[in-house]
């Protein structure tokens, strides 16, 4: 094969990886930053928000109101990926979550604009809650 | 008194110089010893009566450990360079797109439910060795093995103490996770340290396999491969590594300790812990042991170009993930 050929083929795989990364291979429940999810419900004045670990997190975008207490709700069943090891720099929360089970998390009283971003151990999985 | 000028090649950085001149001078029958890396000559005084050839012979049997040799002819270097980096790269990159394919598939995601036994460890373990974890603790066994055998070291001697010291401290500290109940193993920070710094380490080497730095002779990392030349040698260094492994950020890894912290017994935490690297061991050793053979083959030269390329991608995806894991830049993606 000529240098051109193999130049070709190289940038193609690139813009594939680029794809692979980047592009919109998601289903509508997981979200995407223009069409967040709704995964919240008031109960008692707090307001309680569930994300899914597990191979990522799920939803990967979601909105929830600002202004009243909240508390996070991470579920797991028999998950042993990196998701399993979830950071939350901005509530100082760091832990491997339990395999299976569900695991509160109190992030106080969010302030309008101000997302919550989630993310596992090594970086590769991430959430992101903005709050309206 | 004889003078004589000979090619040296294997002088891919700046500290070369300075080693083989050490090596060389340090020889009875050497007054002096000259290395110009730019005409890559080495030019020796010595008042023995040896010819020309038999002196290259043993002075090359000297240096031959660190994978440089003398010869009286210029090597004609392989011209095919810049061809072969052309094969490498798409090549690397069509590993690199089913890799992260795999992932992204979510074919890996699939839920163990139950108490961990040694079984589902072992299982845990098969996956994790095809898991993202890959990227990191496999990338760096990549480049070290590949790099290792580029060097001419005794590459299979060091990869089974590689492998031996991995599984055997996973298996104690395991143990020792089951006996404390407290968690050594499992510090978010250190572990990104270490995630950062596996990550550098697979890009330089990633760039020197790739032959980038070979080529255009950039002096600039020569202090960090002096240092590795120096460690590479020792025999604690891949046990070391193998220890070291058991730190790397690796979710897989962090939910087994958790396991065996949590079994509350020596024997239990470390069964737990040994069947996990036990899984994890077939598709390391076929990393490790694979390129040796490739590395000894004749498709040689285009295999360390496509491990570089495959190691600087899987170092670059490290290295970002690292820096998001520890809050420094926005994470870039999800997969």
């Amino acid at each position: 094969m000529n240098k051109t050929t193999l130049v070709i083929i190289t940038l193609g795989l690139i813009i594939g990886i680029g794809i692979i990364f980047w592009g919109g291979l998601k289903g509508p429940q997981n979200g995407t930053a223009d069409t967040p999810v709704e995964n919240s419900e008031i109960r008692d004045g707090v307001q309680y928000i569930t994300i899914t670990a597990g191979g990522g997190y799920s939803p990967e975008f979601s909105i929830a109101k600002a202004g009243i207490p909240t508390k996070l709700i991470v579920k797991t069943k028999g998950i042993y990926d990196c998701s399993a090891s979830l950071v939350i720099r901005s509530v100082g929360f760091q832990k491997i979550l339990p395999q299976t089970g569900s695991t509160e998390i109190d992030i106080g009283i969010p302030n309008k604009d101000t997302p919550l971003q989630g993310v596992c151990g090594m970086g590769m999985y991430n959430f992101l809650i903005n709050f309206v | 008194m004889n003078k004589y000028k000979f090619h040296v090649s294997g002088t891919h950085c700046a500290s070369c110089k300075i080693l083989i001149e050490d090596i060389l001078n340090e020889q009875d029958l050497i007054i002096n010893a000259q290395v110009n890396l730019k005409s890559e000559t080495v030019e020796v005084e010595t008042d023995s009566d040896v010819s020309p050839q038999e002196l290259t012979e043993i002075l090359t049997s000297k240096i031959k450990p660190n994978g440089y040799s003398l010869s009286l002819e210029k090597v004609t270097q392989e011209k095919k360079g810049d061809d072969v980096i052309w094969k490498a790269i798409p090549l690397g990159l069509v590993f690199l797109v089913l890799f992260f394919l795999l992932q992204k598939s979510g074919f890996l995601n699939f839920g163990i439910g139950g108490k961990t036994t040694p079984i589902t460890s072992f299982i845990i373990g098969l996956i994790a060795s095809v898991s993202s974890c890959l990227a990191i603790v496999g990338g760096l066994i990549l480049s070290l093995s590949a790099k290792v055998s580029q060097d001419n070291i005794d590459d299979k001697k060091n990869l089974v103490l590689f492998h031996v010291g991995r599984i055997v401290s996973f298996a104690i500290l395991g143990g020792l996770l089951g006996m404390l109940g407290s968690a050594i193993g499992i510090s978010f920070t250190l572990g990104a340290i270490l995630g950062l710094i596996a990550a550098t380490v697979m890009l330089l080497l990633g760039l020197n396999l790739m032959g980038i730095f070979a080529k255009s002779k950039i002096t600039l990392p020569s202090g960090i491969f002096k240092f590795f030349r120096k460690i590479e040698h020792k025999t604690l260094t891949p046990l070391l590594i193998g220890f070291g492994t058991f730190f790397l950020p690796c979710g897989f890894t962090q939910s087994m300790q958790i396991a065996a912290l949590s079994s509350g017994s020596f024997l239990t935490g470390a069964l737990i812990m040994f069947a996990f690297a036990l899984g994890t061991f077939p598709v390391l050793a076929l990393l490790s042991f694979g390129s040796a053979s490739l590395a000894h083959s004749k498709f040689a030269p285009l295999f360390f170009k496509v491990a570089g390329v495959v190691v600087v991608g899987l170092g670059i995806f490290s290295l970002l993930g690292g820096l998001a894991g520890i809050g420094i830049i926005r994470p870039l993606f999800n997969i």
